[in-house]
């Protein structure tokens, strides 16, 4: 054990955090009781253009739907093996098989039927997404599927031209949309989603980047339940709301050394989803006073990130800030692409460099003494080049552990294994 | 009359370094049958595919997360062990991630003059993939003219466009023959004859197909055809399977593979707009599963296959771990399955273990066998 | 001062009993369902062969799978640190150890003084080295101890699929029904495994001097096989099933003087 060094204290704004979420999934299922909209989509989604309909537009993205199955392991082994039924492979995506596997079964994991969508809204970024709703779509009896290819590459290279390719498939989107809802679409309240959105993930980054201090205000377990909203609902105003008060707490955390855990001794970020029905993992590497402040992930799928004057990351400065006045839909479009793509998350997809100097910046930054890179067999989009990212982090001479797992398949997941795994790693960081 | 096609594919590095030497010229090697291989030729360029050797080997691991395809791993260790150190530059068109991993690998541990990434679009149901890719192609052949110190002239690329889509026309007059009753040629042959296409300079290729084209009409082979079969899934050059197959009372009569009929099936329409033409032949080409959707168009394509080569019936191969083919894989077979054409699934690895795989096939070819009971 | 280091394997727990830090006894059980009862029947083996009681053992540190299971334990420490300390001990200018035993393979990079500085455990896909052998000799019909020295008699080598246990399973079986010779066989089941275990160590990247232990470190064969993959010399100490628990006894040596 380690001695303890610092205050702690759970968040205040934990319990709003948790009703809200809950709200959500319940807004989502009972959509249609009050005339509203569902869609689903990915985590990835446009989700901020859909909202053109309506303010009772609510939808259901499949990740973290995918992540609250694996959370509910009787459940998850249930919709796993009924996937698996169908001719499904055990080595898809994991949030995948869960999503499709409680489509199947017919059951939402927080109770009832399965709520079926109006409509399927994602993006292509990994070889899964299109193909997912391909599929759910077949699974459902044809429910109307639009998907956007986002493959247009690191953001440096996010050209005008390539943009337009992004933007007029939004746009083709927006005439999709109202021909399949028979709604008319409300340029307005496309762009009060825009500025919710740029906001709520600015904000995120603004959080993650409070992190840096020692000893850290949060740690990636409880980020894991605050960065959800910006992949189930990141334009929304009530997330605004949110990451607002929860700004301000952590503010308030950072002036006061209130720690998350109050033996911090050494600090350690992760990568790629953490294996979700195992996040004891995390109270393991406390134990040793070890505590993980983040990651690419948490930080940056959601987050929305810019290197500041002095080099270093921090929050994006929103086009309300910048005083940009968006009038149009097809600005709101552009503006929101240029967003979209260049969320640090993105770049890995294309580069492993990017995503290895993305990740050696986050150790120098948040003043990190080791990595644990979870090698996750539930989801190849992340896990792309970790191999890569490994060999880098060697080469700079911080300590790494890579321990294999999946973020929502139980079945590949070692818990005793991980821990002597992390027993040797803790051995090398000098606290065990 | 085939052995050529052998003999390039068993001697690729052979070849490449001959024309290199012969020609003075640069070979490029590619990742994935999306790369127009029009804009190489169009610049003088020998372009060749990087293929895996079926070897095992162990010099990936420290790169490549072990539940990627083995194809990533395979294609990636030719590279390591220096097999491919002839090449004068590297490119991937973007495809699945799997086979995107290897080029970043390959850059970052292999010395290159060239290399480059070509954002090909995954959309390519969209009406905007057509501009998009026209407009990257364009950035593609700058990044070509600036590495080869020339332009490349209108001229070049009716060249390129005309020889490529002659080979294209070529082969598919040799897939013509495997329509007959009993095909002159085997499986095993197109495959070798495909492959190889994707290997060597595409004018001396042409010339081989014409002298296989003379010879196939009066060909006989003293073999049974038997049943009918179609095989299909992710990349697939596993000659000793199909050796393996074609011995036991069965011919390949037709393929969707990316080493088959993906790679070569539809040509270049001309058009005054050169690039725009060669991208809309890729846009509209019999797409990898990574790039097929909403709908499913390779289906009704497939479809047509069978029908057209009268398939009996259909394997459905993949190489261990390829999501894009997983996830299409249970609605194939559905499709193929309604439409009375009966479907057997194997898994795919560097090497597949032969003596297990001729008992399973065995027993899927008896069920051809069984007489009706009415 | 006397200490014990006890490894927790998969099939065998093994005990080393170090007296003023020359290895005074060592003892072994089968790992069996209660770690409890392994760690005993070990310990009083080694205790008997060095005539002394369990309380005069002044500090026992643990490593294995079972850390925790036995209350005469002070403390514990992972394989891999074990190992770079017994590692270094053993042959002075080692610098890569590489850990086959029946279900696990790892391997660690230390340093002149025998700390850790890096590590690899294998992944689930390459799991059960030592006990693939084992149940291949039962498919081959061979004795275990005959797997070695027949592969060294093989006159050709035959190609095995290496990713997979499971794969390389039913290769196997098709080469037992094409009847390649035996020794061929056993020859490729070392070759396989061998470069499984490369693979992984390649990894930490390869420093030499490179040790072998752990069971499998036994078998002439496997490390005939690993010579020639690693295309290094590969040491094999003195009793290689032993080197962890030794490692152990030596650490609970420095954690006795703190």
């Amino acid at each position: 054990m380690v001695e303890i060094k610092y205050q702690t204290k759970p968040l205040d704004i934990w319990n709003e955090g948790k009703a809200l979420r809950q709200q959500y999934y319940e807004n989502y299922a009972k959509a249609h009781e009050k005339g509203g909209i569902r869609w689903a989509g990915g985590a990835w989604a446009y989700s901020a253009v859909p909202a053109g309909l309506g303010d009772d537009v609510w939808s259901l993205t499949g990740e973290p739907y995918g992540a609250s199955v694996a959370f509910n392991k009787e459940f998850a082994a249930r919709c796993q093996e009924a996937i698996e039924a169908k001719g499904f492979a055990r080595d898809l995506c994991a949030y995948l098989r869960n999503y499709l596997g409680s489509v199947v079964l017919d059951e939402y994991v927080f109770g009832g039927k399965f709520p079926k969508p109006d409509f399927m809204w994602t993006t292509h970024i990994c070889c899964s997404h299109a193909k997912w709703y391909q599929i759910a779509s077949d699974l459902e009896g044809g429910v109307p599927f639009f998907c956007i290819d986002v493959s247009t590459g690191l953001i440096q290279d996010f050209s005008e031209r390539r943009r337009d390719y992004v933007v007029n498939q939004l746009l083709d989107g927006i005439d999709w949309l109202e021909e399949t809802t028979g709604r008319d679409y409300d340029d307005e309240k496309l762009i009060q989603a825009v500025y919710n959105e740029c906001e709520a993930t600015s904000l995120w980054a603004e959080i993650c980047a409070m992190n840096k201090t020692i000893p850290a205000p949060l740690d990636e377990k409880t980020m894991y339940s605050l960065y959800v909203f910006g992949t189930i609902m990141k334009h929304r105003p009530e997330i605004v709301a949110f990451y607002r008060k929860l700004r301000d707490e952590v503010q308030e955390r950072v002036d006061n050394k209130i720690a998350a855990v109050g033996n911090e001794h050494r600090r350690v970020i992760t990568d790629t989803q953490p294996p979700w029905g195992f996040l004891e993992i995390f109270r393991y590497l406390e134990k040793y006073g070890v505590v993980s402040v983040g990651s690419l992930y948490t930080f940056s799928l959601i987050g929305a990130w810019e290197v500041k004057d002095d080099g270093t990351w921090g929050p994006k400065t929103t086009p309300q800030e910048q005083g940009i006045d968006i009038t149009t839909r097809r600005q709101a479009l552009e503006i929101l692409a240029d967003w979209t793509h260049a969320r640090p998350e993105w770049q890995h997809f294309y580069s492993a460099q990017e995503k290895s100097d993305m990740m050696l910046r986050i150790v120098r930054e948040w003043q990190v003494d080791g990595v644990m890179l979870h090698y996750n067999r539930g989801c190849e989009g992340l896990s792309l080049n970790i191999a890569e990212n490994r060999l880098a982090f060697k080469e700079a001479g911080v300590p790494v552990l890579p321990f294999e797992g999946n973020m929502g398949d139980e079945r590949e997941f070692d818990l005793e294994r991980t821990k002597k795994a992390v027993d040797s790693f803790l051995e090398l960081l000098g606290v065990k | 009359m085939f052995d050529k096609f052998k003999e390039w594919y068993d001697n690729r590095h052979d070849y490449a370094q001959a024309w290199k030497k012969r020609t003075g010229g640069k070979v490029l090697g590619y990742f994935c049958t999306y790369v127009p291989e029009e804009l190489l030729i169009a610049a003088d360029i020998l372009p060749v595919r990087i293929l895996g050797s079926h070897e095992a080997q162990d010099v990936t691991e420290p790169h490549i997360f072990g539940m990627f395809c083995p194809f990533c791993r395979d294609c990636l260790a030719q590279g390591l062990k220096g097999r491919y150190d002839y090449l004068n530059g590297i490119m991937i068109a973007q495809s699945c991630l799997h086979i995107r991993q290897t080029y970043s690998s390959w850059v970052k541990h292999i010395p290159q003059e060239f290399s480059y990434y070509l954002y090909m679009p995954h959309g390519v149901q969209t009406p905007h993939a057509y501009p998009y890719l026209r407009g990257e192609l364009a950035v593609f052949k700058e990044a070509l003219e600036k590495w080869m110190g020339r332009p490349i002239s209108n001229k070049n690329i009716d060249r390129g466009i005309e020889v490529v889509n002659k080979n294209r026309q070529l082969m598919k007059k040799v897939y013509e023959f495997r329509k007959q009753e009993n095909p002159p040629l085997t499986g095993l042959e197109a495959m070798y004859m495909v492959v190889s296409s994707q290997m060597v300079n595409k004018e001396e290729h042409n010339r081989a197909l014409e002298e296989v084209l003379k010879e196939l009409p009066n060909r006989k082979l003293n073999r049974n055809t038997g049943t009918r079969l179609m095989i299909l899934g992710s990349e697939d050059d596993d000659t000793e399977f199909v050796e393996m197959l074609e011995s036991l009372d069965s011919t390949l009569v037709v393929d969707d593979h990316c080493t088959g009929t993906r790679y070569f099936w539809n040509e270049v329409e001309p058009q005054e707009d050169r690039l725009a033409a060669i991208a809309a032949r890729y846009i509209d080409r019999p797409p990898c599963p990574s790039k097929d959707w909403p709908e499913r168009k390779r289906f009704p394509h497939i479809l047509q296959l069978v029908k057209d080569y009268n398939v009996q019936g259909a394997l459905v191969i993949q190489q261990k771990f390829c999501d894009p083919h997983e996830l299409d894989m249970p609605a194939l077979r559905k499709m193929l399955e309604e439409n009375g054409i009966p479907t057997y699934f194997l898994e795919f690895d560097v090497t597949v273990p032969i003596g297990q795989f001729k008992t399973r096939v065995e027993a899927f070819l008896e069920t051809f066998a069984l007489p009706d009971l009415f | 001062m006397i200490t014990a280091g006890i490894d927790f394997g998969a099939r065998n727990v093994k005990v080393v009993i170090l007296e003023d830090g020359k290895i005074a006894a060592r003892g072994t059980a089968l790992t069996g369902f209660d770690l409890k009862i392994a760690a005993k029947e070990a310990s009083e083996m080694a205790l008997k062969a060095a005539k002394l009681k369990l309380d005069e053992i002044t500090h026992i540190t643990e490593t294995g799978i079972g850390q925790g299971s036995v209350e005469f334990a002070a403390d514990s420490v992972s394989e891999v640190g074990a190992n770079a300390k017994a590692g270094v001990k053993l042959l002075p200018s080692a610098r890569t150890i590489i850990d086959v035993g029946a279900e696990e393979a790892r391997a660690v990079k230390c340093n002149e003084s025998g700390a850790m500085e890096d590590f690899v455990v294998n992944e689930r896909c390459a799991a059960g080295a030592g006990a693939f052998v084992e149940a291949m000799s039962r498919a081959l019909e061979v004795e275990l101890e005959q797997m070695g020295p027949m592969s060294l008699k093989a006159t050709e080598a035959v190609p095995m699929n290496a990713q997979c246990t499971v794969f390389a399973e039913s290769e196997v079986v098709s080469l037992i029904h094409a009847q390649t010779p035996k020794a061929n066989i056993a020859c490729a089941i070392h070759d396989a495994i061998a470069e499984r275990v490369i693979s992984m160590v390649r990894r930490l990247g390869i420093t030499e001097d490179v040790l072998l232990v752990g069971g499998l470190a036994y078998d002439v064969g496997f490390v005939d096989s690993m010579k020639r993959g690693l295309g290094v010399e590969v040491h094999v100490p003195e009793f290689p099933e032993y080197v962890s628990a030794y490692g152990a006894a030596l650490i609970a040596r420095e954690r006795a003087k703190e």
